[in-house]
């Protein structure tokens, strides 16, 4: 048994030599996660995107009053331009990217409504990425309920304005239908109750009259509004949200390109040959080196997230153990990826290769960018094949929702690295007996 | 092949064969190492030595025919006895970013030696003179010194059966001549060394020596009896002041301790093949002398190995 351990101590003293052998290395892998964040925090601020508009008005002397319904800015997200009478001029200088949006008022928009009729606003952009055309049908969407609100708030307060009249004529008429009143003959009952009945009729309604005039246009128009929460109660920066990702891609990389190279370089300097022959085990040789790069990458981890804490003022709002187990999680299954490259590589560019790809699916399909739920189902499979696709889910929860691991979720990697150990094994154990 | 089986072998084949496909790299191998010894497998490049290591070694497995190391099939082979070998490849496998230290340090490691060891690593780097370098890296070795620490590393666990695959290849002739004198300290300290060479000169140094080629084992014999099987008995020189006529080669030939036709080196000088040169010289002295031959000098020839080696592989293409 002391010789099982022995043997293992083998592999834990000898790749952790060889990592520490190169500090330049270490130190690489240490800022450059850190400045990788910090140059992604400086590199989005946290607001939306200004547009940069030009407003069309073929003839804008014709609502030369109502323009600036249309063009003064709304919040810092449309950027007037100016306003141009020539549309093709507009739409030429949008495609050579003077301006980010073109919108056409229509000619005499208040007629066509008073017709009856929808008065359309055409908005034109240039985009081909579909997040920046969501985001701007996004924007048009806001920008005409917006100008609808605007219209509908002027109109308000015209009524408003106009009503003052109309409320001193009901209260002469009120006065008028108390003199009445008094002048009906008490015998004469039903005409004393008609005169009384018109008197309040005329009382109401100088009281809606009343309140209508007293609320504001802005309330009229827009009875409701609304209030958004996170139950972290967090508003997190660019940075912040995505810190919990990229600590995951960097940690399950880091480990999937150590252990791809580790075996087959060994195998192609013809050690295997060796390893076959002396009474070291498959089992012994595979967990050995499972420690000595877990050991380094949990240090490594330790510092990535002390320094994004730190110095970057990421929260871990969750319990930090919870926060431990899931890189560690993260970290042992990531090694049984990169072990099976290792094992079915032939050299070491295709071992890097496999990473590479490796990396480059774990962007577009664990949820970095794009949220899972809006993946297509069977594709979610090959979500959930990735490491990363479960770090960055416990991550986020245990950093950014301040809850513990979600034990499915821990279950499901634990599951998969404890499969790829025994694949790992195997194939290691024929390599090594063939 | 006849072989003298004791049972003190440490290394015994039978019609040993391995067969890649069509390609038979090691065909009906017969042989024996005695323990204790330094058994010398010689041959050309690809004429399946390093073949038949990995099947000592029990890296390959036969295509037919029996093996016993140390009284056991390789294929057997538990950890227990995986222990008791050392095995040198050809090429260095040692870690080029680790220091002679950490190098055989790991090799102890790997072999399960206990941690309380660094008295015995620092005697082994004493033994193969690395001492001074112990904290070089290995990728800043030069040849020599990378095959002595690969030396070290196959001895870290003091392995009753040394292979050494090729241990002087590449290196030059005076270090090549240390490594011979470090494989007889181990052969003194009761290690048996099996070792492949294709420098047919080595074989002077081993107590038996295997021919191998085209993957057949042509003859195992001490380095003497090598000779003497090339030759057919041992090579005694003539040289006469009048030199020798054609009636007289044929009166030599004649003498029944002489074999074969006498080999007429230039007009003073011949070689004759006999049985024994010890006995023979004193009378083919009297022969001489009874014909009237003025003997500058008569001795027992040493022909160098690689000359024997020639004559086994002539003799070998002959009987072919």
């Amino acid at each position: 048994m002391i010789r099982f351990f022995i043997r293992i101590s083998s592999f834990l003293g000898k790749e952790m030599t060889e990592i520490f052998r190169q500090p330049l290395l270490i130190l690489t892998l240490v800022l450059g996660p850190f400045l990788i964040m910090s140059l992604f925090g400086l590199a989005y601020p946290d607001q939306n995107r200004a547009l940069r508009t030009t407003f069309v008005a073929t003839n804008p002397d014709a609502f030369q009053n109502e323009l600036g319904l249309f063009t003064e800015a709304y919040s810092s997200t449309i950027v007037d331009q100016g306003v141009e009478t020539d549309k093709d001029l507009a739409l030429s200088k949008l495609a050579l990217n003077e301006t980010d949006l073109v919108i056409v008022i229509p000619d005499a928009p208040f007629e066509t409504i008073q017709n009856n009729q929808q008065a359309e606003l055409e908005v034109y952009h240039n985009e081909v990425d579909p997040f920046q055309t969501g985001y701007i049908q996004t924007i048009a969407s806001i920008y005409v309920n917006e100008v609808n609100r605007r219209i509908l708030q002027t109109v308000t307060e015209q009524g408003q304005a106009d009503s003052g009249s109309l409320q001193s004529g009901l209260e002469t008429a009120i006065a008028k239908t108390q003199e009445l009143r008094q002048a009906v003959s008490p015998e004469d009952a039903n005409a004393t109750t008609q005169a009384a009945e018109l008197e309040k009729d005329l009382t109401d309604l100088h009281e809606n009259l009343s309140t209508f005039r007293s609320l504001a246009s802005g309330v009229l128009v827009n009875p409701f509004s609304v209030k958004t929460s996170g139950l972290s109660g967090i508003q997190f920066t660019v940075t912040g949200f995505f810190a919990p990702s990229v600590i995951v891609l960097l940690l399950q990389h880091l480990s999937i390109t150590f252990a791809a190279l580790s075996i087959v370089r060994e195998s192609r300097s013809g050690i295997m040959e060796l390893f076959r022959v002396a009474p070291i085990t498959a089992f012994e040789t595979l967990v050995g080196k499972y420690l000595s790069y877990l050991f380094f990458e949990i240090v490594l981890a330790g510092i990535i997230t002390g320094l994004a804490i730190w110095l970057l003022r990421i929260p871990i709002l969750g319990p930090l153990q919870d926060y431990a187990l899931a890189v560690i999680i993260l970290l042992f299954t990531s090694l049984g990826v990169g072990f099976l490259i290792s094992l079915i590589s032939q050299t070491d560019t295709q071992a890097v290769q496999y990473s590479m790809l490796l990396l480059l699916a774990s962007i577009f399909f664990s949820g970095f960018f794009l949220d899972l739920r809006l993946m297509r189902e069977p594709i979610t499979a090959l979500a959930w094949s990735l490491p990363a696709t479960y770090g960055i889910r416990m991550l986020q929860d245990v950093m950014l929702r301040g809850s513990s691991v979600p034990p499915t979720i821990f279950q499901g990697i634990a599951l998969i690295g404890i499969v790829l150990f025994v694949v790992d094994w195997f194939l290691l154990k024929r390599k090594m007996e063939s | 092949m006849k072989n003298d089986k004791t049972a003190e072998n440490v290394v015994e084949t039978q019609e040993l064969t391995k067969s890649f496909g069509a390609d038979v790299a090691v065909q009906s191998l017969s042989m024996y190492v005695p323990r204790g010894k330094i058994f010398g497998f010689i041959g050309p490049s690809g004429c399946g030595k390093t073949t038949t290591v990995r099947l000592l070694t029990g890296f390959y497995k036969p295509t037919s025919g029996t093996l016993s190391v140390l009284g056991k099939d390789p294929a057997a082979f538990s950890k227990s006895d995986q222990g008791k070998i050392g095995y040198l490849i050809q090429q260095f496998v040692l870690y080029p970013d680790l220091t002679v230290w950490e190098n055989l340090n790991f090799a102890a490691s790997f072999y399960g030696v206990s941690p309380f060891r660094r008295r015995r690593l620092n005697k082994l780097l004493d033994f193969v003179e690395l001492s001074g370098d112990r904290n070089k890296l290995a990728r800043d070795l030069s040849g020599g010194m990378k095959r002595r620490l690969s030396l070290a590393a196959t001895m870290v666990h003091n392995p009753e059966l040394l292979f050494l695959d090729e241990p002087t290849a590449g290196i030059d002739p005076i270090l090549r001549r240390k490594f011979w004198d470090y494989f007889k300290e181990l052969q003194a300290d009761g290690h048996t060394l099996f070792i492949t060479t294709q420098y047919v000169g080595e074989a002077a140094y081993c107590d038996l020596v295997g021919v191998m080629y085209e993957g057949r084992l042509l003859m195992i014999a001490t380095p003497e009896g090598l000779r003497k099987k090339a030759y057919g008995g041992d090579v005694v020189g003539i040289k006469t002041t009048e030199g020798m006529s054609f009636e007289q080669r044929n009166q030599v030939e004649a003498l029944p301790f002489v074999h074969g036709k006498v080999k007429v080196i230039d007009a003073q000088e011949n070689d004759v093949i006999v049985d024994e040169a010890s006995a023979a010289i004193p009378t083919l002295m009297e022969w001489c002398q009874a014909q009237n031959l003025n003997v500058e000098t008569i001795e027992e020839k040493s022909p160098p190995f690689d000359d024997v080696f020639v004559k086994i592989i002539e003799t070998e293409a002959e009987h072919d």
